[in-house]
């Protein structure tokens, strides 16, 4: 059956079963790519596919089953399966959310652009094609394009609960990425670029081929330096990356099941004085924003550090109760979900200076470009070791490029070491808002 | 799955618009997960995936799409997007269906089993691993379980049908001392149903567990540097699979996108190792009858006495490399065309003893379980979390150690494995490539490698 007969069954089916409190996700995907190796389109992918969720919840006990089977017979039996499962749950304090009074349309949040739907596969054929061309002519020591297409995606998400929350939003982007690999005298290394935008422009596509050729090229010939305790800075791309592996901490729920090393630490000081964090989950066409979380509570800024000083945990709605206090707004899920917790836009306000300025304000330093993989970020103890490739700069001049070496600390100290921030975001659509970040303490092993 | 008249309606069409190959994926999964985290039940789910895979090739390039909808106007549309050319092609080969010899059997049928005896199971854990010290502040432990049935067609008149039951735990300990928490995990899984859990030696698992957690906790952080790394068995094969593996497969050598492109029949590695990926070991979590394109599975050796053999190979990629077909084909689910994939892939067991490859060692790190990793299979570069890791002192086991990482090149460091110990063992995991997630088993004995890069404070 078509989706939204789907919903208004599974509405007849809680009717039925006289279930007060049920709920349900409903998810739509679509998306497009072409991938281009030597001069000729080599994949197109294009897909549509769609999953509903189930949530039933039954004297404080959550039952959760999904499918991705829309007809009469499927939906029955997750509605059963849900059910069951519900029985099976030790008791927690859930209650499902009152629809909120009245909340803006989702299309006022600008994650949405309409125009990219009619994007056809020539079109990215087209734009892919140029960027590897690009690519290859940007340096003679490329050896070859391994990673290149071009995608645009969209999807659409509806939460609607029997108590009356009906909350849609559409969200779409279109993109290209590129890694080049080049090689020179043995040294071998490989650049990568990516570009995703909510609008059409394939002459910021193209220039992806041959910024990923560029960043490549430069680290040609990297070579480590001698091991310490060094001032790092960490580039618009690594930064966010880096901390990510760790804005887990912050989930009040991760704190009440042991997980979170800000357990107890409300009010303390866990940063730098001049450190702000905050979680916006209204910053208009950012890839997490939303006028409704997952459980259908109005969502609203959270101030997670202010001054340093740790100001806030998220919670969905368990974990508030559980703590006697009321849900932020940031319950997640996935149709094959249950309910997490989760951050819209974490958002920490840009300083002033440019990367090139950082760079310059310590006589040397390690330029961060490239982080190798996180599994050495351990995200209970805060523990952080890393491979890392980049620049060693000296007086602000980049002297060259580094390779094989490691970085370590931990990130609770880290959070108290960063010494300045950068004055620009990094440009593809994100939810994570962390410029380039200048930080001491950070022990580099080679 | 889906009626055999919808399926050579879609590969009809297909070749009538001039594709050279056609092929149906249908896929529907059942899966359910239970997980007790704090002495409570957290989470019970389950569910079902279901969907179409049309993969149409013209030459060397791929067309790929798929569906939930399983309708036959949606699929035969969906066929004629992908479709590039309206010249009129051949008709494709009249469907025969293939009777499997399914050589992983299913004994205990995961559904006649009560939910409470999944509860038991995690209760006995949870109370096996806080029995092993007063430090461990957290059990989380989780079962999941998968049935993956998929139906393969294509238009060379293959018609072949697999069922994929997967069994798991995960079981994690958190222990905390005065220097934090450290976690430490086992995640045993195997192809094959509820017998696993019954035959699971839960008391040693736990003890695992908790004995790391806490030995970690109490641990120091290891002074970095290059340095001898005597490598632990089982779950230390991540680096060959991370390092070695993903740039064996055809995926990353047809793009000139590998160190290890064209060196079959050069040695890549002392002459005491050898290396197989095997997708046909009874049993097995990376095992299966036939890949995600209807082959077969078999076994592979990859590296020979130190000498390249061959590579892992999908359609497209033994075409364009020029090798033969491994039956290596992967994909997560029907959302991914498939390309070449590991399955149990392992170095073979060698003749040295693990106190012998301590014993040689002045000053090093005994990495004796290893975590997670990854690399990048152009470059051949990777990073891996060692999870239990003590330094070695004058041939000795000294004291534990947090925070190491091993960092290198696959083809650089692969000719460092100096010794290759006799306790080969396999593990559990999983593996994310352009084609998904999918089960994948590690393994190694014990090995030495004479330097890396060990990253630490």
């Amino acid at each position: 059956m078509e989706p939204e007969a789907a919903v208004d069954f599974v509405r007849s089916l809680a009717r039925e079963h006289r279930e007060k409190d049920v709920d349900l996700v409903l998810e739509r995907q679509e998306s497009l790519a072409v991938r281009v190796h030597k001069g000729r389109v080599e994949k197109v992918d294009q897909s549509t596919a769609r999953g509903l969720g189930i949530r039933i919840v039954n004297e404080g006990r959550t039952g959760i089953a999904f499918t991705e089977r829309l007809e009469t017979h499927a939906l029955e039996q997750a509605f059963l399966a849900a059910k069951e499962n519900a029985t099976l749950l030790d008791p927690t304090e859930v209650v499902m959310a009152e629809p909120p009074a009245d909340i803006p349309h989702a299309g006022a949040l600008g994650v949405y652009n309409p125009e990219l739907e009619s994007l056809t596969v020539a079109d990215l054929e087209a734009a892919a094609l140029e960027m590897e061309s690009r690519a290859l002519q940007a340096d003679s020591r490329v050896t070859a394009v391994s990673r290149l297409a071009v995608y645009r995606s969209a999807s659409e998400r509806r939460l609607v609960s029997v108590h009356g929350v009906d909350y849609r939003q559409r969200q779409n982007s279109v993109g290209g990425y590129c890694q080049a690999l080049l090689e020179e005298n043995g040294s071998r290394k490989s650049g990568s670029y990516f570009w995703n935008q909510r609008h059409w422009d394939p002459a910021a596509i193209a220039t992806v081929g041959e910024t990923a050729t560029k960043r490549g090229a430069d680290l040609l010939g990297a070579k480590p330096i001698a091991g310490g305790r060094l001032p790092v800075v960490l580039d618009p791309d690594c930064a966010p990356d880096l901390l990510s592996f760790f804005f887990g901490s912050f989930s009040g729920e991760a704190a009440q099941k042991g997980r979170s090393r800000l357990k107890g630490k409300l009010g303390q000081v866990i940063a730098d004085e001049a450190i702000d964090l905050e979680d916006d989950p209204h910053r208009r066409g950012a890839g997490g924003s939303s006028y409704l979380d997952a459980e259908g509570i109005p969502t609203r800024r959270i101030p997670l550090i202010e001054s340093g000083r740790f100001a806030n945990f998220l919670y969905h709605i368990e974990s508030a109760r559980k703590e006697g206090t009321q849900s932020t707004g940031h319950a997640g899920r996935g149709y094959t979900g249950g309910i997490s917790t989760t951050s819209h836009n974490l958002v920490m306000p840009l300083g002033n200076e440019s990367l090139d300025d950082l760079t310059a304000i310590p006589e040397k330093c390690l330029l961060v470009t490239e982080l190798e993989g996180g599994a050495g970020c351990n995200s209970l103890s805060g523990d952080i070791s890393i491979g890392v490739q980049g620049f060693w700069v000296e007086n602000g001049r980049r002297v060259h490029p580094v390779d094989s070496v490691t970085l370590a600390g931990n990130f609770f100290d880290l959070l108290k070491a960063i010494r300045a921030r950068g004055n620009a975001y990094q440009p593809n659509l994100s939810r994570r808002f962390i410029p380039a970040l200048l930080v001491d303490g950070l022990v580099v092993s080679s | 799955m889906l009626p055999k008249t919808t399926i050579e309606k879609i590969l009809e069409l297909a070749l009538g618009r001039g594709a050279d190959f056609a092929e149906v994926f249908v896929e529907e999964s059942a899966s359910a997960a239970i997980e007790l985290l704090d002495r409570k039940i957290d989470r019970i789910q389950s569910g079902n995936s279901f969907g179409i895979g049309v993969r149409l090739m013209y030459g060397d390039d791929a067309y790929y799409g798929y569906s939930s909808d399983d309708s036959e106007a949606e699929l035969l549309r969906l066929t004629e997007n992908l479709a590039r050319e309206s010249r009129e092609g051949r008709r494709p080969d009249r469907l025969r269906r293939q009777d499997l010899d399914d050589r992983h059997l299913v004994m205990v049928d995961p559904q006649t089993v009560p939910k409470k005896e999944r509860l038991d199971v995690l209760r006995k854990l949870d109370e096996l691993v806080r029995e092993t010290g007063s430090d461990i502040r957290q059990v989380d432990a989780s079962i999941s379980e998968k049935k993956r049935s998929v139906l393969i067609a294509n238009s060379e008149g293959l018609w072949v049908e697999d069922s994929r039951h997967y069994s798991r735990l995960r079981l994690s300990a958190i222990a905390e001392q005065e220097d934090g928490p450290q976690s430490a995990s086992e995640t045993p899984g195997i192809l094959g149903g509820w017998e696993f859990f019954r035959d699971l030696d839960l008391e040693s698992i736990a003890q695992d567990a908790g004995r790391r957690a806490s030995v970690m906790a109490g641990a120091g952080y290891i002074d970095g540097g290059t340095m001898p790394v005597v490598l632990g068995n089982g779950f230390g094969g991540v680096i060959f699979h991370e390092a070695c593996g993903h740039p064996l497969e055809t995926e990353s050598v047809r793009k000139d996108a590998s160190p290890f492109a064209g060196k079959i029949g050069q040695p890549v590695a002392q002459a005491i190792l050898t290396a197989i990926d095997d997708g046909t070991i009874a049993g097995h979590w990376g095992s299966y009858n036939v890949d995600d394109e209807g082959l077969p599975a078999q076994r592979t050796v990859l590296i020979e006495n130190g000498i390249l053999k061959t590579y892992l190979s999908d359609r497209l990629g033994a075409r364009q490399v020029g090798v033969a077909r491994s039956g290596s084909a992967r994909r997560e689910s029907y959302r991914f065309a498939p390309v070449s994939r590991m399955r149990n892939t392992y170095i073979d067991r060698g003749s040295n003893t693990v106190e012998e490859m301590i014993g040689s060692v002045d000053l090093g790190l005994y990495a004796k379980k290893m975590g997670g990793g990854s690399v990048d299979p152009a470059t051949g570069e990777f990073n891996f979390a060692v999870q239990e890791g003590y330094v070695i002192r004058k041939g000795k086991i000294a004291e534990p150690v947090r925070g190491a990482t091993l960092i290198g090149k696959g083809q650089e460091v692969l000719p460092r494995i100096s010794m290759i110990g006799d306790d080969l063992e396999l593990a559990a995991g999983m593996c994310g490539a352009s084609s998904g997630w999918v089960p994948t088993t590690v393994g190694q004995p014990t090995i030495k490698i004479d330097s890396i890069l060990v990253g630490g404070r």
